[in-house]
């Protein structure tokens, strides 16, 4: 009975690629391998001032910033767009703007504390 | 024999006259007559082709009698335009049956595209609206998703479909399961989020600018103030209120079991 209730309660969901957490945890490291393995060349065709070790570290940042996912199909989502990033910037389709994008130079941290916030007028 | 001839040809072209004889096909004329009594005479309003009408209606009971697992409800939509509601898992068998079906013959799809409505279960709402040159007759087909989950590709029945979904990927984020090439279509590389969902806000979330510093285009997160907004889905101004005080869609009765 409670195994039913339990069932009732659960949601069957179709999955988008992965079946369950390990699949998910695979196709995240292949695609960081995948990523990894573009950065020299990415660095060389687009002409960025920027060396493969920055490169590589704003890599590790973009991935971890997602560590603490557990949906299997928001990973998978996240997967996809990864993916998708990755041809549009090894093709070129992407343009040097795009790749400087990653490493945010131009935005300024938003006001913490109190007086930074006055000074700049932010409620 | 020319004349015999014509006439064969003749019920062969219209879908709804099929095998049953005309009994069923007249009957449901006369309920569509009756219901609606008096022939709509204001000079601004679309007249509807009652026999059309009729024939559409029984044509879309037809379908539901033949795919009984996947249609889930039938309606006639702004007086004559059929409607086909349909589970997102048999949208491919769907599409297939009007697309191959002898008495169907929707060969040519004229769009795909969606519909956002936050507060439903499935948000978004798919719509295929096709077209039978052979029969002159449209038909639209709408399923339902949500933003993770996958809906198949139709692809593999209309060629035509990519782009099409191509373009919903991007401006709605569903995820289209076995397309061929689902990549953004509108959007410029590096965008964030999807801009015809009902929670993307109206700015966007970035902003994109040359800095001269850096001498080239620079994307910075943007963040404006928006205040809370309702949708009302209705149209915002009322355009025909003698026309629009009843609702327009009226469902087809099916046999369910």
């Amino acid at each position: 009975m409670a195994s039913r209730a339990m069932n009732l309660a659960q949601r069957q969901v179709k999955p988008i690629l992965s079946l369950d957490q390990d699949e998910a945890r695979k196709r995240a490291i292949n695609l960081y391998r995948a990523w990894n393995k573009q950065l020299p060349f990415i660095v060389r065709h687009f002409d960025i001032p920027k060396s493969v070790e920055q490169c590589r570290q704003i890599l590790r940042e973009e991935f971890t910033k997602h560590e603490n996912l557990t949906d299997v199909r928001v990973i998978d989502m996240l997967i996809i767009k990864g993916q998708m990033e990755l041809q549009e910037s090894v093709n070129n389709w992407k343009q040097k703007g795009h790749i400087m994008s990653y490493f945010k130079e131009t935005i300024e941290p938003k006001p913490k504390d109190f007086l930074s916030k006055f000074l700049q007028g932010v409620d | 024999m020319a004349l015999i001839f014509r006439q064969v040809i003749r019920n062969l072209r219209s879908p709804l006259v099929r095998n049953q004889g005309t009994a069923r096909y007249i009957s449901t004329g006369q309920s569509c007559l009756s219901k609606t009594e008096k022939p709509e005479t204001r000079p601004t309003v679309r007249k509807i082709n009652l026999i059309q009408k009729g024939q559409l209606t029984e044509f879309g009971q037809y379908v539901a009698e033949c795919l009984p697992k996947y249609i889930q409800k039938v309606q006639i939509a702004a007086g004559d335009e059929l409607e086909l509601l349909v589970a997102p898992d048999g949208i491919i068998p769907v599409l297939e049956f009007l697309k191959d079906h002898h008495n169907a013959q929707f060969a040519c799809l004229t769009d795909i595209t969606a519909m956002d409505v936050p507060s439903r279960d499935y948000r978004f709402e798919l719509i295929y609206n096709l077209l039978s040159l052979r029969y002159k007759t449209r038909i639209r087909v709408k399923t339902y998703t949500d933003e993770l989950t996958p809906i198949e590709s139709s692809c593999s029945v209309y060629k035509g479909s990519n782009w099409y979904e191509r373009e919903i990927w991007d401006m709605f984020g569903v995820f289209f399961a076995n397309h061929p090439d689902l990549r953004r279509i509108l959007t410029d590389y590096g965008f964030q989020g999807h801009p015809l969902r009902k929670d993307f806000p109206l700015s966007g979330y970035v902003e994109v600018r040359y800095d001269d510093e850096q001498k080239r285009v620079v994307i910075e997160p943007l963040e404006l103030a928006q205040e809370f907004r309702k949708f009302d889905l209705s149209a915002p101004w009322e355009q025909f209120p003698n026309f629009r005080k009843e609702s327009t869609t009226e469902e087809v009765k099916i046999n369910k079991q």
